[in-house]
């Protein structure tokens, strides 16, 4: 690759940057004056009292919303998010430690759920629709409409409780089967999380109208794959895309799968961090999600640009 | 004969196809199946709120807990204390109705008017508005009203505020790209030379005669998303609490009772949810459809 092809894309990637920086930047804003309208104190919690303290000296003065802004926004840009008020613990470990494993869930039931549907857009996109098309199809209406909380129960039940086939519960540590507790939060998420019908929709739409293209007919006439030219533009950019708005959906309904699987992740510690009215673990969960959802977009937006030679000449 | 079917499909007049292959028919079960549902919905809200229920919601019996459907004059059976299902069921339409519209109206309300805004009022407004709408987005909805919860202990009408403030870049974005591709029209630029006022081309001939179809979808598939939310958070002990009944806390209340094999108090309201959710989706993609094809003609 020239200088001259490299320029451009490296300039539009740090604007993609820069965006991504200033929603982050939003992010901490909403997440700030949330707790600063909630009735309490969090603040002194968040600022391990040292606020408090300032509040004390001043003597009952109270301190300017913005000026509280940047001292709790330099602190989380140092890293320290506060601690727990139930446990105590540096919110930022521990919000890590179950980030993990909800990243886990996410990751795997994004697979299962483009498992079941790409195919079905493909060859409903490939072939018209005919009886089998329309049966996925209704398929995955009805798979987007399930309260995922139900489908949880039916496969515990079916599959732990009547067959015996997996462990009903234990830990994460490393034991031999912990790959099967892995394996039906995963499904049951992938197949429940709402956004089947969506994904079958958006796919076979997008590549429905990169086959009537015509260089797609030309590549036809002379032999070539549909599928190999139709790749990029019909397959690669959409899919990004589905999969990069669809993630705080997979994270909110990871809340719920979490509760039903008792799975150690993040919506499960979020649960209970909204019964303890626990502000500090709640804050950094709903950052580091709103983190979670930005990098996804990146990764789309720098796929976009890598893919399509017209994003540079915009 | 095989290739009189097959002149008829290319001809697509005769009306022997079967009906999966004629998709304008399709869409007209999608809508019609959703219209039963919004129809079932708005009936039984009715039926809940004049209280023409088959038994009291509320009434506890302790002679008949857990009754299997069918039996002692229960069609559903009854809960784990012995309420009668049905009853619960069509009550607790009340906990999703009127909060869900109140979040369909915040969003398309907001949305509208942010739309036309973005569309009308140049790149640098249209720039502040997508930041607002991505910065939305950045949130998982249900984590973005678990630290509502934590920081006001809201009801359920705030949480569908804030569903309805979360639905409202969609509306403004579909808006907004409805108004681009209606800016290249002639007419808006024929009813500006007619000397027709600012007001009466937007509301009248941007809004109502071109946006009223995408309106009308975002609004189902709005209520499609409240129901969703208010279910699960009352599933989760945020939405509504026992005892007043929700499709969500009565999941939940029969959760327990599933693996002893009782499944049918948490499968009827679940089953409840499947369905009013997917007429929703169908009443909404099916309109889509076939509003969609009226304009490529």
């Amino acid at each position: 690759m020239k200088l001259s092809s490299i320029r451009p894309i490296a300039l539009l990637l740090s604007r993609e940057l820069i965006v991504t920086a200033l929603l982050l930047l939003g992010v901490s804003f909403v997440v700030f004056i949330i707790l600063y309208l909630s009735p309490g104190d969090p603040f002194s919690a968040l600022l391990n009292g040292q606020m408090a303290a300032d509040n004390a000296s001043s003597a009952g003065m109270s301190v300017a919303w913005y000026a509280q802004y940047l001292s709790w926004l330099g602190n989380i840009l140092r890293g320290d998010l506060g601690s727990s008020l139930r446990t105590g613990l540096p919110v930022l470990n521990e919000v890590i430690r179950v980030g993990i494993n909800t990243l886990y869930l996410t990751i795997g039931s994004m697979s299962i759920t483009l498992i079941i549907a790409v195919p079905i857009a493909l060859f409903s996109a490939r072939r018209g629709m005919n009886v089998y098309n329309w049966t996925f199809t209704m398929f995955a209406y009805v798979v987007s409409a399930l309260p995922v909380f139900w489908l949880g129960y039916i496969v515990i039940y079916v599959f732990m409780h009547k067959f015996g086939l997996f462990p009903l519960a234990f830990g994460f540590s490393g034991t031999k089967l912990s790959w099967l507790y892995f394996l039906l939060p995963v499904f049951v998420l992938g197949v429940g999380n709402g956004t089947m019908s969506e994904v079958v929709r958006y796919l076979r739409e997008e590549i429905g109208r990169v086959f009537s293209e015509e260089y797609i007919r030309t590549a036809l006439a002379k032999g070539g794959s549909i599928w190999k030219h139709s790749f990029k533009e019909g397959f690669l950019i959409p899919i990004t895309e589905i999969i990069a708005s669809k993630i705080p959906f997979i994270l909110g309904g990871a809340v719920v799968v979490e509760q039903v699987f008792n799975w150690p992740g993040m919506g499960r510690m979020a649960w209970q961090a909204a019964q303890d009215r626990d502000y500090p673990i709640i804050m950094g969960i709903a950052i580091l999600s709103a983190i979670f959802v930005r990098l996804g977009s990146l990764l789309q937006r720098v796929v976009y640009i890598m893919v399509n030679p017209r994003a540079s000449r915009e | 004969m095989k290739r009189y079917s097959q002149v008829s499909v290319e001809i697509g007049e005769f009306s022997n196809l079967p009906f999966w292959k004629k998709t304008d028919s399709m869409d007209l079960v999608y809508v019609g199946y959703g219209l039963v549902i919004v129809s079932l919905v708005v009936v039984s809200y009715i039926l809940g709120a004049f209280n023409l229920l088959p038994h009291d919601p509320q009434e506890i019996n302790i002679d008949l807990l857990m009754v299997s459907p069918g039996n002692s004059g229960y069609l559903l059976g009854t809960d784990f204390m012995g309420r009668d299902i049905l009853s619960r069921l069509i009550v607790g339409i009340q906990a999703y109705f009127l909060p869900g519209l109140l979040a369909i109206t915040i969003a398309l309300v907001f949305g509208t008017f942010l739309g036309v805004l973005a569309g009308l009022c140049g790149e640098r407004i249209d720039m502040v508005i997508t930041y607002i709408a991505n910065l939305v987005d950045s949130f998982p909805r249900l984590v973005l009203i678990l630290l509502m919860v934590a920081a006001f202990k809201p009801d359920i009408y705030y949480i569908m505020i804030i569903v309805g403030i979360t639905n409202v870049p969609v509306v403004a974005a579909l808006v907004k790209s409805k108004i681009n591709f209606l800016k290249q029209k002639n007419f808006i630029e024929a009813a500006t030379a007619l000397g027709l006022s600012n007001r009466v081309i937007i509301l009248k001939h941007i809004l109502w005669y071109n946006c009223r179809s995408v309106l009308i979808i975002q609004a189902t598939l709005g209520m499609a998303e409240a129901i969703l939310m208010e279910t699960s958070l009352s599933y989760l002990g945020f939405g509504v609490q026992e005892p007043t009944p929700s499709w969500g806390n009565m999941v939940q209340a029969g959760a327990n009772y599933f693996m002893q094999g009782k499944f049918w108090s948490s499968t009827a309201p679940a089953l409840a949810i499947l369905f009013t959710i997917m007429g929703f989706h169908l009443l909404g993609d099916g309109l889509n459809n076939i509003f969609e094809r009226k304009r490529n003609k």
